[in-house]
């Protein structure tokens, strides 16, 4: 397999009012590879993450996607170019049900998009979307769901309702923020068998604070700290790095265990 | 899916002979020359909500865009041709060039900024209708204009304006219904919740939102050339920016967001403000209070009400957060 790097950054900085909360972050995301990116709060994951995304443009740097430098691209483009995300907090349209969060994402990247007179006047509830949409929702397992709206799923299942869309987005890249927060235990472990499905041919980020749930999903750890990245590597070897463990569980000695 | 819905997709398919069969009812008890009136402002009403009911933007500037209308029907009938379709043609252009025009701009706001725009905008408008340009539009006094009999077609003819309002407002509706439906109707709901979010599923909200403006002033410019034909003339009282109120209080009434809320809204404020005028003066004064309590008992409208009631949510229907 060659190592194609798919998603690059380069030297990126973000400077919020004086405030630095992204520096000289330079990062490369290889074709294939599932990776995660830890740090504590206010490390500047999330801010990173909107700066690959196109929410916010670097105050310097450049991002590159398929050697394509896509620093000024707006978010939508670069979405239609094939770079998916979910966010932090989980974000469904609440006020639609959840068939309907399904046929605004899975539309866009069908001809119903591009055939004018079907995206306005066709009826969403035709069989060509319905069971697109449906198919969508047996990946990540949420199917007798369908027809409720949206605010009355629980977080677990909002947070697959969210994965599902990005994924009928056809991404090649899927950038996960904190795909884990707020679930439980069981739920996580649903989303990690669920990461573990539909890596096949698809490149993603995670972004998390349970470090001990990446351990075996990732290949590539990296680790935020101040806005800047201070470990890159194999996961086994970021939790024994001293300056990672400095940081992230604020060790002092190093012969203490971890608690992860 | 879900219980009834097949027999309420059923009833919703004949919708339109509802509304034509109760305005038809109305004509003995309200008259044809004012249920004329009630059907030209629904279709106002329809365009406003596209904007706030659907999309989550209110416009609080919506009497430029019928006026936009009113006066280039008008001056078309002067200045051009007396050719009723010409003139609907003009208006409806009108309107799209100010959407064209106007719209990049106000789609760049939201919230109070988007409502306040489009008042400065009216503002502009009322201005140039009332000094700037009264040598064409007539300033005050207005301007006197008449669509010219074609055929048959003879808009002069009161059951003949009645039936053609009747068919241009059923036709907006069936258009509305049929957007709503649509992928692309979910894209404006989901404009309203979250527009960034509409963005990171690979959409450019910006042309989708200066392109439903565009509609809204069309249908609003639709309106306007209605009014005219219905007058004979129009006045500065057609762009008035302080009548604004109106379209807001009818949305409000019947419960924006739901297609069946704006139809009942219409024809509820306009019998309001009909009646009500003729008993107590003040009445504006009432209408202040029942918005009070929609505001604050009632947000999603008349229609909403019914709708919970019966448990039958309309798909039109905005669905709490």
């Amino acid at each position: 397999m060659t190592d194609q790097i798919i998603l690059e950054a380069r030297g990126v900085t973000k400077v919020f009012k004086g405030l630095t909360a992204v520096a000289e972050v330079d990062y490369r995301l290889i074709k294939g590879q599932v990776a995660g990116v830890i740090g504590p709060n206010g490390a500047g994951k999330s801010t990173f993450f909107n700066l690959l995304t196109g929410l916010y443009t670097p105050t310097e740097g450049k991002v590159v996607f398929f050697d394509q430098d896509i620093t000024k691209v707006p978010p939508d483009q670069r979405v239609v170019m094939g770079l998916g995300r979910t966010f932090q907090l989980v974000s469904v349209f609440n006020s639609l049900t959840v068939l309907d969060n399904l046929v605004l994402s899975i539309t866009r990247f069908t001809p119903y998009y591009h055939n004018k007179s079907k995206f306005f006047f066709a009826d969403r509830t035709n069989s060509f979307i319905k069971e697109n949409c449906i198919g969508a929702m047996e990946t990540v397992g949420i199917q007798e769901k369908k027809g409720l709206k949206t605010s009355g799923l629980s977080y677990g299942d909002k947070r697959k309702l969210e994965i599902a869309m990005a994924l009928s987005l056809k991404p090649k890249v899927l950038l996960l923020d904190e795909p884990f927060a707020g679930l439980s235990d069981t739920e996580i472990d649903e989303i990690v068998h669920l990461i573990n499905k539909i890596k096949e041919g698809l490149s993603i980020v995670i972004i998390e604070h349970k470090v001990s749930k990446l351990l075996n999903l990732v290949e590539k750890l990296s680790v935020m700290h101040e806005g800047r990245l201070i470990f890159e590597g194999k996961p086994q070897d970021a939790v024994s790095d001293r300056e990672v463990r400095r940081v992230y569980w604020g060790e002092k000695d190093e012969s203490s265990a971890i608690k992860c | 899916m879900f219980k009834g819905e097949k027999n309420m997709a059923r009833l919703r398919r004949l919708d339109f002979l509802l509304i034509a069969l109760i305005y038809i009812a109305f004509l003995p008890v309200i008259g044809k020359l004012k249920l004329i009136d009630f059907m030209i402002f629904t279709i106002f009403v329809l365009s406003f909500n596209l904007l706030y009911g659907f999309m989550g933007r209110l416009s609080f500037g919506h009497m430029l865009y019928l006026g936009i209308g009113s006066y280039a029907a008008a001056l078309s009938s002067v200045y051009l041709s007396t050719n009723p379709l010409i003139i609907i043609l003009c208006a409806i252009t009108a309107g799209l060039l100010v959407g064209v025009i106007l719209g990049p701009v106000v789609s760049r706001t939201r919230g109070a900024c988007f409502a306040l725009i489009n008042m400065a905008f009216n503002q502009v408008g009322y201005f140039l209708v009332v000094s700037a340009c009264a040598g064409i539009t007539g300033g005050e006094d207005g301007l006197a204009a008449q669509a010219a009999p074609l055929g048959f077609f003879n808009l002069q003819d009161s059951n003949i304006m009645f039936g053609f309002t009747l068919f241009c407002l059923i036709f907006v509706f069936f258009v509305m219904k049929k957007l709503i439906a649509s992928p692309y109707g979910v894209l404006l709901k989901g404009i309203k919740e979250n527009e960034n979010r509409v963005r990171f599923l690979g959409y450019n909200t910006y042309f989708f939102k200066c392109l439903t403006f565009c509609i809204s002033t069309m249908i609003a410019a639709l309106a306007g050339a209605l009014w005219m034909f219905n007058f004979s003339y129009v006045t500065p009282s057609f762009i008035d920016p302080g009548r604004n109120v109106e379209v807001v209080f009818a949305a409000l009434i019947g419960g924006p967001g739901s297609l069946y809320g704006v139809l009942i809204g219409g024809g509820i404020y306009m019998a309001i403000s009909n009646y009500l005028a003729s008993y107590i003066t003040r009445w504006e004064m009432f209408l202040g209070i029942i918005l009070l309590i929609l505001v604050f008992r009632f947000p999603k409208g008349l229609w909403g009400v019914l709708a919970d009631k019966f448990g039958k949510a309309g798909k039109g229907q905005v669905v709490e957060k």
